[in-house]
Order: C-alpha cells, then sequence, then structure tokens
C-alpha cells in the first residue's frame, strides 16, 4: 500500500511532466520553438536551377514590354468588343481542340481514368456542344473537368528532370524539360506542324488560328500577370517561383 | 494500480479528443473569417467604402481572428536576421499592407466567389492543412490553409492557392532580393508598390 502511495504521484508527475516536455525543448536552444519555426526552410523553394538569370531576365523585361503595350491594348479590346459568353465561348473552342494534346498526356503516363473522361468530355462538347464552343459535359456524371496533362507533364512522370529555368520570348517562364514538352504538344497537336492533319494548311491560316487561341487565353494570363506583376517585390522571381511550384504540384499529381 | 492506469488513459484519450476538436474548432474560425472578409468586400453594408477603407476593414476582420505577423515572418525566413529591429517592423508592416492590397483588389470587381471548406490533415506537429475550393467567375481554385499551434494558438503561416504557396512564393522574392539588395532598398521598393492605385499601374520591374 506504501509502495502504491509513493507511485501514484509519481506517475502523475511524469504524465505532467511528458506534457510539458515540449516546452521545455523549446526552451533548451537559443531559439523558441516558435522562432525555430520561422526560419525553416520550405521543400517548395528548393532550388530553382537559374544558371541563365541574366539573360531570362531580359527576355522576361522584353515580354513584360510586349505584354503591356501590345497585348494589353489588344485585350482591352477584345473583351470590351466581345461579350463575356463569346470570350468564353472561344476560350472552350480552342481548348476542346487541344483535345488529342491530353488524351496523349494521359495515356503516356498511364492515366486511364483520365484518358476517358477526357474522351467523354470531347465527344459531348464537340456534339451537344456545338463543337466546344458549350461545355454540356460539365453536368454529365463523371466527366466533370480535371487538371489538363501535357506532354511537358509525362517527362516529368517519367523521371526526367526540370533543367535550367528558362523565359521564352513571347511564352513565358518554362524550363528545358517544359521546352521540350512544348514541342512534344505540337507535334501530337494535329492542327500544329509538324504533323498537321490538314491538308494544304497554309501558313497564314496556322498563324491565324494561333492567333486567335493566343487571344482567346489571353484574358485570364494578362490578369493574372499583372495581379503577379504589382504585388511582387520582385515579379521575375515571383514568377519563377510560382511557374516552378506551380509546375512540380502538376507532376506530382 | 489498475485505478490508476485507466486514470491515466481517460486523461490521455480526454486530451486526444480535446486536441482533436481543438482543431475542427479551427476549420469553423478560418470559415467565420474568410467569410467576414468577403462580407466587407461585397456587402452592402460596406459598398460606400473606398478600396483603402476596405483593406482597412480587411484587416481588422482578419486580425481580430489570427496574428498576420506570423506568416509574413515565415515568408521573411532567415532575411529577418539581415534586418535591423526598426527596418524588420517596417518590412513587417508593408508586405501585410501588400498583401492585403492585393487580396482586395483581386477581388473586387467580380461575383462573390463560394468557398467550400473540406478536410482538415494534420501535417505533422502541431500542423494541420485545411482544404478548400473556390469558386470564382466559373472557375473552381483549390486553396489549402496552412496553421500552427504558436504561443498564441492557432495561426495561419501559409496558404497555398493551386499548388503555389505564398509563403514560398515570398521567401523566393526576398531571398532574390537580398543576393543584391538590402534591406532599404526591400523598403523602398515596397512603398513604391503601395503607392499605386492599381496593384498593376506602371509598376517598375
Amino acid at each position: 500500500m506504501k509502495t502504491q502511495k509513493f507511485k501514484q504521484p509519481l506517475a502523475w508527475a511524469s504524465l505532467i511532466g511528458l506534457l510539458s516536455v515540449t516546452n521545455l525543448t523549446a526552451q533548451d536552444g537559443k531559439l523558441t520553438e516558435d522562432e525555430a519555426f520561422f526560419f525553416e526552410e520550405f521543400d517548395e523553394s528548393a532550388g530553382v536551377y537559374d544558371p541563365f538569370e541574366s539573360v531570362n531576365r531580359l527576355t522576361f523585361e522584353f515580354n513584360d514590354f510586349v505584354f503591356l503595350n501590345a497585348l494589353q491594348p489588344l485585350m482591352d479590346a477584345y473583351t470590351a468588343i466581345t461579350p463575356d459568353t463569346v470570350e468564353e465561348g472561344a476560350s472552350n473552342f480552342f481548348h476542346n481542340l487541344r483535345y488529342p494534346v491530353r488524351l496523349a498526356s494521359n495515356l503516356l503516363q498511364c492515366r486511364f481514368k483520365g484518358a476517358w473522361i477526357e474522351t467523354g468530355r470531347f465527344a459531348i462538347n464537340s456534339t451537344v456542344g456545338i463543337v466546344g464552343i458549350l461545355t454540356p459535359a460539365d453536368d454529365y456524371e463523371g466527366f466533370a473537368p480535371i487538371e489538363s496533362e501535357d506532354v511537358g507533364q509525362v517527362f516529368g512522370a517519367w523521371g526526367i528532370g526540370e533543367g535550367p529555368y528558362l523565359v521564352l520570348p513571347f511564352l513565358g517562364p518554362s524550363n528545358l524539360r517544359d521546352l521540350a514538352g512544348f514541342f512534344g504538344d505540337r507535334s501530337i497537336n494535329p492542327l500544329k506542324e509538324p504533323f498537321s492533319m490538314i491538308d494544304d494548311w497554309k501558313w497564314e491560316w496556322q498563324l491565324a488560328t494561333s492567333g486567335t487561341d493566343y487571344i482567346a487565353r489571353s484574358p485570364q494570363i494578362i490578369e493574372r500577370y499583372n495581379q503577379l506583376r504589382g504585388s511582387s517585390i520582385d515579379p521575375y522571381s515571383s514568377l519563377k517561383n510560382g511557374y516552378t511550384q506551380y509546375r512540380r504540384g502538376a507532376v506530382s499529381e | 494500480m489498475k485505478f490508476f492506469s485507466f486514470k491515466a488513459y481517460l486523461v490521455l484519450g480526454l486530451l486526444l479528443v480535446a486536441s482533436v476538436s481543438a482543431q475542427e474548432a479551427q476549420k469553423e474560425k478560418l470559415q467565420g473569417m474568410i467569410d467576414a472578409t468577403l462580407d466587407v468586400i461585397y456587402s452592402q453594408t460596406y459598398a460606400s467604402l473606398s478600396a483603402n477603407e476596405k483593406q482597412l476593414k480587411v484587416r481588422q476582420k482578419l486580425e481580430s481572428s489570427y496574428d498576420l505577423d506570423v506568416m509574413i515572418r515565415y515568408a521573411i525566413g532567415k532575411n529577418w536576421r539581415r534586418m535591423n529591429e526598426q527596418e524588420q517592423l517596417e518590412v513587417l508592416e508593408l508586405v501585410k499592407q501588400l498583401v492585403l492590397k492585393a487580396y482586395v483588389i483581386g477581388l473586387e470587381g467580380k461575383d462573390r466567389p463560394t468557398v467550400t471548406f473540406g478536410e482538415l490533415t494534420e501535417i505533422g506537429k502541431a500542423r494541420i492543412e485545411i482544404e478548400s475550393t473556390m469558386v470564382l467567375d466559373a472557375k473552381t481554385y483549390y486553396i489549402l490553409y496552412r496553421l500552427r499551434q504558436m504561443d498564441s494558438g492557432w495561426q495561419i503561416y501559409d496558404i497555398v492557392a493551386e499548388n503555389v504557396s505564398m509563403s514560398s512564393n515570398y521567401r523566393g522574392q526576398i531571398d532574390d532580393h537580398f543576393r543584391k539588395g538590402s534591406a532599404a532598398d526591400l523598403i523602398a521598393r515596397l512603398k513604391d508598390l503601395l503607392a499605386k492605385d492599381q496593384i498593376n499601374e506602371d509598376t517598375k520591374i
């Protein structure tokens, strides 16, 4: 009985000790736990390899100039004269045309469910949705929109490294792997050279199609770019970090 | 002895339950805070406020629930030591203003987004992650809120939108800045950004 009385408070003390051990550890070093937390490193920002930073920054400034002095006025005019529904329809139409890229990218990653959903969406949107202008597939169970896949993501899923960070004229942020993926996308896309499925696909028409696609996608890009530009201490660095995190996330998913 | 063991397990069990429900309560608190800030931007009650007044009001709502310094300090990271005490305070305040400005201006002029909260996941010691989706202009964005139990209670330390961590993004920028620039340059840059009426107005890159 004596032993019991002795052990009980000791056990309670141990329990209390166990619960307060965290605080003791925190006070052990020079930093408190909270202070140490503020100084911890990030996984996400770990190493964006940017050996061409000086050239990339110049290209970034060039793109910035083009965006603000050519694309922005064009977008302002486009959004002013085009009703929202038409803008959305144009964006949907060009998105639908890129179905072969998404299908191939899903299959190359053995994402058969993704390939099935993309195929179903393409079939529904191309028919019921009038050549992809509308997206009735959104309302069909099992065919809700999914994240778009591309060849750059395929390379990432295969374990190919990103390579150096690049800023491409007119196209913006990229890296060596995504640049290769960009050419991969083009080779799969039946509307783009070098494997275009359309005979007599004159360069004027190709340019017009690519230009319209670019314009249809631009309002969102411009808006996001402007937000980033205005809320960033260093827009180049912000875009580099944001792009890299986004792509790493897309690959890991 | 058996009786003691039972009591110990009971206490530990109760502590565990209390910890889980405290975490769950964070979801409600976060939801309430998001709703309150969206009310400031979209509700008729605040319609007469100027952009600056709205930013201040949003700040009040945020600060009534969370300590914003935590997120900014986390974004600054080790660069904190490159600044003197006065510079630290100034940078903390200016980055806070910049983030709030971007938040309010980014949402203004659009329809009120629908925010739905999802699962709460424990991601480490005293750290949780709360999933949410935001539907804005017919587009769905996936947003994660990361919280940590600090001495001052549960605090948001990062917001991850579409795989992009806000704290990491600012940390990357500040790291890059300090490779070539000083704290004084950083303060000047932040003041320059805040002086613009719109976030995209003639910002020098």
